[in-house]
């Protein structure tokens, strides 16, 4: 008796055991993934516990109440708690047994266990646990349900009522005797003929499932649009506006691009269609606005980010239905994104974008982000807009210099004699990034006033303290005029002779004939041959250069 | 290699018993057109043992079971195959043929084993005895063995239809609730709605029968709950037989479930009018399908149920050549849960008292109706499946049998589609009796069914209630 005591206090232990494992399972695997190895810790401890127990009986069951679990009549688990109540958890969705059979393999126990870790407090979350543990279709874990609960209260004697009403309308007999004589005067039944189903039955079935396994938007999306045609008050059109809106940002959350567009071509083909009336068209219009709210260039930008195989020119063609409200969240998710991929093609949107609208792009100008602000001057440059200079010239005292020499090349692509000034003053500033910006941006210029600051510049007496890589920067930028002042500037240059300072002398000479080999200007070669022995051996090699290039063409 | 995790190993048997009963089928088929020594014959025959002999060796010994309309191997019940679906009924026909509810291979298997099984088998078909002739030739082997067919006992039975009814109430008063609570612009709760379809999944994969039982049950006044729960189980039923997955049963179910739900928008005083509809209430009455789609997308997200949901909805009239309503304008074809939907909807309704015919149809005859629609108004192949799953009679047929005895078709026949069983309800002698239940697949001694349909009658011309019977 005392030994037969002790077993059962035994078991009740084993069974606690197991509770506590579960509980412990619950928690961690929703905190790691499969791959972490506490997550596949729990796993062997939880198995272990099982086995361990179901060696040597036949089944492990636990009843369920609404605060405590039971082994064998013995509370292995209670909890008064409304949160963290693992009884309550499994007896709100009607569970009131759980039975583990001998023989339970661990990755059933592992998608048992993966079960309790779902987060079905998510309000997105559908499923309850019998329905997942229905799913599931469990060899080793049985379970029994109390569906009562599914029933409001109000309706719980619905059957006694239903199946009392049914017997009260009881059949006359004499109705009954009636149809039993009558039924001989009846015509014999025909009968209907069944063909039997064939394997060409079946295989057309087959061929009709696999089909229909298509996601299904694209036909939710065509009865909208069929719907349109048959509204009749203001808030049927508000209702399928909003359905359409939804399907938008489900297709955007589930990055089916191809279908935003269908969506929106249909949308712009809809509205062409004079039977189409006004207000129909005036909520269709606002489609635009909402592809590109921040809303779904937010899941845009997710997407993007996400590393999915994404088709770019799909975007680009939804891009094409943004409307200017779409900038600025497209400006914002644009510093956010982790990726090159990501942000070109946010970029490549807002270069067609911004040829609407240029000054909502230039806001971005002022993002505290200097990456942003560069990606604008980028975009700005693109749209190739002059009026897009009245906002670089505001940047170009930004303290990046990155963002400096970003709106340095950009002046210098849009050109125009409003940015002289300031790329004038770029010449003088104290980063040489900035200083070899400018001198880049006036040979983009082109022009004879560019051309005469650069020439003035490097007649300055300062200008040979210039590094050589300046230095050589202003000479190969001059020599893209290519016509006889800069020709003569820069043999008058080689031609010059210095006592002192012939180091730096040098530097400014190699520089010129490299320029000259860039003219292109045979005459110089005369000039040139002079230094191609020369004992500076700057100067020797850079003249060598340019003869090779002239000669060699 | 690494070894195979217990799912797969589970999915090869089921695999494996689905090949026995295939290739056993095509054994019988093969021997049935051609002499058992041609060499159509002895490749099967070949490739049969090849499979049976494999298991022999593992199991020490394979039986292969036929209970009710379900063949077990060694006690696992084999599932359903659509891929298999004609050899799986051809095997089961030909069991209940012959009686036998048992086929016992004992010990691995050489073809002249095969050849004396074929031959009791072909002589049994043409025996009125044929169990016993086939029991007969199998003396010759002791390598095969067979048991007679046993009859499901009526008592189990009861409890189960207990079951059965009160989850079709629930059923019936969830969707009542759903309704209710739509209209009041409350929350419904989806997850209560799947378990209520679960629970139909499951009771028509293990007691289709009984449960398709249920849908006779027509309640004019609660029509709207009754057929939306009707067309969900039989529409599991008709994705049962034609091979979906538990999952896509549910989804099923659960958009058949929601398939009217637009009817919430008709004035409950057009929809209990008892008079006919004017031009305008019917307007009203044809733009449910729209409404069905508003109420769906407005229940919550867009997910794949609600999307499925809409759908269905909104098609469910629309007709297979789409000559229905709503009319559309560049549409082109329906949706495959909608065409199973719209082919029991229209069962279901037509064999209802309802609004929009007051007076019911037989079922059989309205199985004639639709036969003329197929291909027009609604799927044929679709239909083709439905037809040989509820069988010539439906439950709820009230027939005249060639005894004299009138009764109430109770369940249909998967193989036999002419011979259900009947409830009897009025005797040879003109009394009003209350059963037994006869099965119409029964012979006598000499081979003759011992009762045949031959007469169809119509219950409403005699205000017959149906639901009182099959309670």
């Amino acid at each position: 008796m005392v030994i037969l005591c002790m077993e059962i206090a035994e078991e009740i232990k084993e069974a606690r055991d197991i509770l506590q494992v579960i509980l412990k399972a619950k928690k961690l695997l929703r905190m790691y993934p499969p791959n972490n190895p506490i997550y596949t810790k729990t796993l062997e401890e939880s198995f272990l516990k099982f086995k361990q127990f179901l060696d040597y009986k036949d089944n492990f069951t636990i009843n369920i109440r609404q605060n405590s679990i039971l082994y064998d009549d013995e509370p292995i688990y209670s909890s008064n708690e409304k949160e963290d109540n693992l009884a309550l958890f499994f007896f709100k969705d009607g569970l009131r047994q759980l039975t583990f059979k001998k023989g339970l393999p661990s990755d059933e126990l592992e998608e048992f266990l993966k079960i309790l870790a779902y987060d079905f407090e998510h309000e997105a979350f559908d499923e309850d646990i019998v329905t997942l543990l229905w799913e599931k279709d469990f060899q080793y874990i049985q379970y029994i349900v109390d569906e009562a609960f599914l029933i409001d209260e109000e309706e719980e004697n619905y059957e006694v009522v239903a199946e009392k009403k049914v017997k009260e309308q009881v059949t006359d007999v004499n109705d009954l005797v009636r149809a039993y004589f009558e039924g001989f005067q009846e015509e014999e039944h025909k009968g209907i003929a069944i063909v039997p189903l064939t394997d060409k039955d079946l295989k057309m079935l087959v061929e009709e499932i696999e089909r229909d396994s298509s996601e299904k938007i694209g036909k939710l999306i065509s009865i909208l649009f069929e719907i349109i045609y048959q509204t009749v008050g203001k808030t049927d059109i508000e209702d399928i506006f909003a359905f359409l809106r939804d399907s938008v940002k489900y297709c955007a959350e589930h990055g089916d691009l191809a279908m935003i567009l269908e969506i929106l071509s249909k949308a712009e083909q809809t509205i062409k269609d004079p039977v189409i009336g006004e207000r129909e068209k005036k909520y269709l219009t606002m489609l635009n606005q909402y592809i590109g709210s921040d809303e779904i260039i937010s899941l845009f930008a997710e997407l993007f980010d996400s590393g999915v195989d994404i088709d770019e020119g799909l975007f680009n063609n939804i891009a094409l239905y943004f409307d200017k409200n779409a900038i600025e969240p497209l400006i914002k998710y644009l510093g956010e994104l982790k990726t090159i991929r990501a942000r070109k093609i946010i970029i490549d949107s807002l270069v067609s974008l911004g040829k609407k609208d240029i000054h909502s792009i230039a806001k971005g100008l002022n993002d505290e982000r200097w990456y942003v602000v560069r990606n604008i001057i980028y975009i700005l440059r693109k749209i190739a807009d002059k009026r897009a200079i009245e906002y670089l010239l505001k940047t170009i005292r930004h303290p990046d210099v990155r963002v400096k020499k970003e709106v340095i090349k950009t002046l210098g692509e849009l050109g125009g004699r409003e940015v002289i000034q300031s790329l004038r003053e770029c010449l003088d500033d104290p980063d040489m990034q900035v200083r070899i910006a400018a001198v880049k941006a006036f040979g983009n210029i082109a022009t004879e006033p560019a051309k005469k600051i650069l020439l003035d510049k490097i007649s300055e007496k300062s200008f040979k303290d210039k590094q050589f890589e300046e230095k050589k920067d202003f000479f190969e930028t001059i020599s893209r005029w290519k016509d006889e002042d800069v020709f003569n500037f820069l043999v008058k240059i080689m031609q010059t002779r210095s006592f002192f300072n012939r180091g730096k002398l040098f530097e400014s000479k190699a520089c010129a004939a490299y320029a000259l080999g860039l003219t292109g200007n045979k005459d110089a070669i005369i000039v040139l041959e002079k230094f191609k022995d020369s004992g500076n051996k700057l100067l020797r090699d850079y003249s060598n250069i340019a003869l090779r290039k002239l000669i060699n063409g | 290699m690494a070894e195979k995790t217990e799912k797969q190993q589970e999915r090869e048997i089921h695999r494996t018993s689905q090949d026995v009963v295939n290739l056993l089928s095509v054994v019988l088929r093969t021997a049935q057109i051609h002499d058992s020594s041609n060499v159509a014959v002895t490749t099967a025959i070949d490739k049969f043992l090849a499979l049976i002999n494999y298991l022999i060796s593992i199991e020490d010994g394979i039986s292969l079971s036929l209970v009710g309309e379900f063949f077990y191997l060694n006690e696992i019940r084999i599932r359903y195959s659509l891929e298999y679906l004609l050899n799986f009924d051809f095997l089961i026909r030909e069991f209940k043929k012959r009686e036998i509810g048992k086929v016992f291979f004992k010990q691995p298997l050489k073809p002249e084993d095969m050849q004396i099984f074929l031959k009791g088998f072909i002589a049994a078909g043409f025996s009125d005895s044929p169990y016993e002739v086939i029991n007969e030739v199998l003396s010759e082997t002791e390598r095969i063995e067979i048991d007679r067919l046993k009859k499901i006992s009526e008592g189990g039975t009861v409890d189960t239809r207990k079951v059965i009814k009160k989850s079709y109430y629930n059923a019936v008063s969830f969707t009542k609730g759903v309704i209710n609570k739509i209209r009041a612009g409350e929350k419904v709760n989806l997850k209560k709605a799947k378990r209520i379809v679960e629970t139909m999944v499951d009771q028509i994969l293990e007691e289709e029968k009984l449960l398709l039982g249920m849908t006779v049950i027509k309640d004019y006044d609660e029509y709207t709950y009754h057929h939306s729960v009707n067309v969900s189980i039989l529409s599991i039923a008709l994705g049962q037989r034609m091979g979906l997955n538990k999952r896509m049963l549910t989804e099923l179910g659960l958009v058949a479930l929601f398939h009217d739900i637009g009817k919430i928008e008709i004035p409950e005083e057009i929809l209990n009018k008892p008079t006919n509809f004017t031009d305008d209430e019917w307007k009203l009455i044809k733009m449910h399908p729209l409404w069905g789609v508003k109420a769906i997308l407005k229940l919550r997200g867009l997910d794949n149920i609600t999307i499925k949901s809409a759908i269905v909805a909104f098609e469910h009239h629309l007709n297979y050549d789409l000559s229905g309503y709503p009319k559309v304008t560049k549409y082109h074809e329906l949706d495959f849960y909608s065409r199973i939907v719209s082919v029991v909807d229209q069962y279901d309704a037509m064999t209802s008292s309802r609004v929009y015919s007051r007076i019911p149809l037989a079922p059989d005859k309205a199985l004639s109706i639709m036969m003329e629609r197929a291909g027009t108004q609604i799927d044929p192949l679709l239909f083709k499946f439905f037809i040989n799953m509820v069988g010539v009679f439906p439950i709820g047929t009230l027939v005249m049998l060639d005894t004299k005895e009138m009764g109430l078709v109770y369940e249909s026949d998967v193989v036999f589609a002419d011979r259900p069983r009947v409830l009897i309800i009025i005797n040879r002698n003109g009394e009003r009796v209350n059963g037994p239940v006869v099965n119409l697949t029964e012979k006598d001694d000499t081979g003759k069914y011992l009762r045949t349909i031959v007469k169809t009658l119509d219950p409403n011309k005699y205000r017959i209630n149906l639901a009182e019977y099959l309670l």
